[in-house]
């Protein structure tokens, strides 16, 4: 039988809205991991951190991963609940380590926008790469208790047909997840840290309907079903806002009397504001620093999901920012990047390390460590560590491996990345520890960096022309081109 | 120059256990050699590729010509310094590609004629040339520019052109290696051609050891180009018999278990193939039982590492094959399209974890043969490992034939039966 985990959560400001400065602790059959909030959660895809191994996640500043279930769906059962012999049988399976990572579990990818058939009454469409599963709240009870990962998203309604949703549809959604909530928080020896997806799409009545229906206390066998509990909120540890479907259910209503961003604001408000705080709060699919600073400004959120830093990686950029700016910083008009397109000819001749502004970036490309252990094969083997140090990749040799399609650059850039955010999080902490102006801060941030990520887009463009001509199928393009010549 | 000590010789075989030292240190041969055609093993950083007691691996001149070419690996102070790898590297002369990749290669007595993959250009690699890029790029081991042909051609002209040419461009590369001062930290290696003709071999060694003293090692050139195995292992016998035993001999384009332990046993010192880093790519896993083919529906729910007593990261913190399995991407799921990008980057986290088991295991296989070699015991260890490796399926009839030649009956209190052909295993 699996252990399950406690959580508790503890802020330093105690204002519904508004910047804020927290600690997670998760005990886990004895071993107790703090987070300290404002974190970064580093998404997965099939289970794994793209581009990093296994060795390499134990020493890098990895803590909250978030990982959608929804792939293992392909086999029935599903293997993460058959892995043998481990109190911690998602860790195992996936090679996470007990009091280092928390591992959010959640069914679906939240970054994944792809129109995927309705969900029913009792279950959710789930895209796995054998095509659609449905996945009812049992089965999640289920998988959740097999799998027992430090925390789950109870199943949510979102709808993933092309929006707009009529009222009756909000309606349908905030119903579903409430009851599917409920579902999850059914009496059990070894309760689950449950967090809820906040529904009611954009429309701010109808999210704080839906945080009323959580706090409302329930009577009878409804109270029965969520025992000890007596509301729904009572039992959950946190709330999770997925960014991805409000982007798309904005882009098809029509109006326009507020920008995107205060939209989200407002809705994300209107969900909070009868909430009992303080309760953790998770972003998904935050797209910019930018927009991470002013959700914790504006709403008070705890953890943001940094897939957007991935995929920079993934498209060939080093991000080189920092939080808060240094003082004085070197003022100019010119917004800069907010790192650098290492596809781009410029570095091809570059032999600088990867950020300007991070000279003691801790990250492995930036100050690699020589093997410290080294597997020896023979008697005759010895291993003699270099006497001096390893000097910082540099931006011409991945270039060079961008533009060879070779992968140890997506790796090389994940891991630095990676760093960036962990620096920028702990920057964004610091200033709310030390009491100082956070909302001076984020102005100086916003007016110093690009936050259209132009960088980002035109390494993406470069990106898929590098992996059309060198990438997967490209013998196959290759003779196509040659025949219709 | 490069330092090579014989330590112990196999009573029994020809196999011998040495010590090469290089500018970046020491390398104990037999060994195997990954490959980082680009300047990276596909996947890894240096750390990781050190970290699983590699200290020796390849780069490919043809490729790092063409990117990132030479003027930016000279600004880097060389391809070691450009890559971050501390430790030995070899490369090759560029000549193979040059035949394999390109089209519209054109030899001639002055060099390969080519046309440049960027501009369409006529480019001639010459080999002079061929030694400055090699000097560029900063190898420790640097290879003679060969006439190379298919060891397939049936054309006994061409194959004799091609030996005598080879002998030819050696002696314009030692002239150009000795007058560049790379002598004492670069080594020029000779490679052996001829084909598959006896004969041809004979007379190309024969000169190609008159030079000897000009050069640092012999490399076996010429095979692994899909000839039949009965006679790959014999020509191999040919060459490592009278190559100089006071020199390292690599044998190119091995990288099979068991053509590697074939090759030890005939005297062979260094090898190098793509294959395992390759295979790792198709989710092939190396094991002593043979390839594990981690695609198959069988290692679905199967929770046990690749191996459990490999020392490899992947093994070592039980990467299941069931995580495996999971991970490599399938077919069905990349044609899908929609979210192609997902599943190519986490089918990357398998490559790795693959290709991380598939080196060590290589030079697991390597390293147990020194200890063998060392202990007197290698006609030993290649019983046991021909017996574990092949009992299912059944020794291959040249491995047999190639290992009695140099005294280890594997069908000696055996019950294995044998198999025709090349006889490899694969799953």
């Amino acid at each position: 039988m699996s252990l399950s985990s406690t959580m508790s959560f503890t802020v330093g400001s105690t204002a519904r809205f508004g910047p804020r400065a927290g600690t997670v602790i998760l005990l886990r059959a004895g071993i107790s991991l703090s987070i300290d909030t404002p974190a970064p959660m580093v998404a997965t895809s099939r289970g794994v951190i793209a581009h990093l191994g296994r060795d390499q996640y134990k020493r890098m500043p990895l803590q909250c991963i978030s990982l959608p279930f929804e792939s293992f769906l392909e086999a029935s059962p599903p293997i993460p609940t058959l892995q043998p012999n481990s109190n911690n049988p998602l860790h195992t399976l996936l090679g996470f380590t007990p009091g280092h990572n928390a591992l959010v579990l959640t069914l679906r990818d939240p970054s994944n926008s792809n129109e995927t058939p309705a969900n029913g009454n009792d279950y959710v469409s789930a895209s796995t790469g054998r095509g659609m599963k449905k996945v009812t709240p049992a089965q999640w009870t289920e998988y959740a208790h097999a799998c027992a990962p430090d925390l789950v998203v109870a199943l949510p309604d979102i709808p993933w047909t092309p929006p707009p949703f009529s009222q009756k549809r909000v309606t349908k959604s905030i119903e579903r997840t409430a009851n599917w909530l409920a579902k999850l928080l059914a009496p059990t020896p070894l309760p689950l840290n449950v967090l809820v997806h906040m529904a009611g799409g954009i429309s701010e009545p109808a999210r704080r309907a839906f945080t009323d229906s959580l706090t409302e206390t329930l009577y009878g066998k409804e109270a029965e079903a969520i025992h000890p509990h007596k509301c729904l909120d009572d039992g959950v540890v946190g709330y999770v806002f997925d960014l991805v479907p409000l982007g798309k259910a904005m882009e098809a209503s029509a109006d326009g009397a507020r920008d995107e961003q205060e939209n989200i604001v407002a809705f994300l408000r209107a969900s909070l504001s009868s909430a009992r705080t303080p309760k953790l709060r998770i972003v998904n699919s935050a797209e910019s620093p930018h927009q991470i600073l002013r959700l914790i400004r504006d709403v008070g959120v705890d953890v943001f999901d940094v897939k957007w830093a991935q995929d920079a990686a993934q498209f060939g950029v080093a991000l080189d920012f920092v939080f808060p700016l240094p003082k004085p910083a070197a003022e100019g008009n010119k917004q800069r990047d907010l790192g650098h397109n290492l596809f781009h000819t410029q570095y091809a001749h570059d032999f600088s390390r990867f950020a300007d502004f991070l000279p003691g970036c801790p990250c492995l490309a930036c100050a690699p460590v020589g093997a410290r252990e080294v597997i020896l094969h023979s008697a005759i083997d010895a291993h003699t560590p270099d006497a001096n140090g390893i000097p910082p990749y540099t931006r011409a040799y991945v270039h060079h491996l961008l533009h060879t399609h070779e992968m140890s650059s997506h790796s090389l850039l994940l891991m630095h990345n990676l760093a960036v955010l962990d620096a920028f999080f702990t920057g964004v902490r610091g200033v709310l520890q030390g009491g100082e102006n956070f909302a001076a801060h984020v102005d100086r941030f916003a007016a110093a960096y690009d936050e259209r990520l132009t960088v980002v887009h035109e390494a993406r463009t470069m990106w898929k022309d590098v992996d059309l001509a060198r990438g997967k199928g490209r013998l196959a393009r290759e003779r196509a081109a040659g025949e219709s010549m | 120059m490069a330092q090579f000590e014989l330590l112990a010789r196999c009573p029994t075989t020809r196999a011998r256990v040495s010590r090469l030292t290089l500018a970046h240190g020491t390398t104990m041969l037999p060994t195997f050699m990954p490959v980082a055609t680009q300047a990276a093993i596909k996947g890894l950083s240096p750390q990781q590729v050190e970290s699983l007691g590699i200290t020796l691996i390849l780069n490919n001149t043809y490729h790092l010509n063409l990117r990132p070419g030479t003027k930016v690996l000279s600004e880097a102070g060389g391809a070691h310094k450009f890559q971050g790898w501390n430790r030995n590297l070899l490369t090759d002369s560029g000549g193979f590609q040059l035949v394999s990749l390109s089209k519209f290669t054109t030899i001639t007595e002055e060099g390969a004629l080519f046309s440049s993959p960027f501009t369409g250009e006529p480019t001639m690699l010459t080999p002079e040339e061929s030694i400055s890029i090699q000097h560029a790029i900063g190898g420790d081991i640097i290879m003679q520019l060969d006439d190379v042909v298919s060891s397939l051609t049936p054309d006994r002209a061409r194959v004799e052109e091609a030996m005598e040419r080879s002998v030819r461009w050696l002696d314009r590369c030692i002239t150009h290696h000795e007058s560049s001062g790379r002598k004492t930290t670069q080594n020029l290696f000779a490679i052996v051609q001829g084909g598959l003709d006896f004969e041809l071999r004979e007379r190309c060694l024969t000169q190609m050891i008159e030079r000897k003293d000009k050069v640092a090692g012999f490399a076996i050139g010429g095979l692994s180009g899909g000839e039949e195995k009965d006679i790959f292992w014999r020509v191999i016998r040919q060459c490592a018999e009278k190559l100089p035993e006071d020199r390292p001999r690599y044998s190119m384009g091995v990288g099979f278990a068991e053509d590697l332990l074939v090759c030890v046993a005939l005297g062979v010192d260094m090898a190098d193939c793509v294959f395992p880093t390759r295979t790792a790519r198709f989710g092939i896993a190396l094991t002593r039982r043979g390839p594990v083919n981690l695609r198959l529906a069988k290692y679905a729910q199967d929770f046990m590492p690749i191996d459990s007593e490999c020392p490899c990261p992947t093994c070592v913190e039980g990467m299941s094959r069931a995580m495996l399995h999971h991970i490599i991407t399938r077919e069905t799921s990349a044609a899908q399209g929609k979210s192609n990008v997902i599943f190519n980057r986490s089918a990357v986290h398998s490559f790795t974890a693959v290709t991380i088991h598939n080196i060590t295991f290589q030079a697991q296989l390597m390293g147990g043969a020194r200890d063998a070699i060392l202990n007197g015991t290698f006609p030993t260890y290649l019983r046991t490992f021909f017996a574990t490796y092949f009992e299912d399926v059944g020794y291959p009839e040249w491995c047999v034939n190639a290992l009695r030649s140099v005294g280890v009956d594997l069908l000696d209190g055996s019950t294995v039966k044998i198999v025709s052909g090349s006889g490899a295993k694969w799953e």
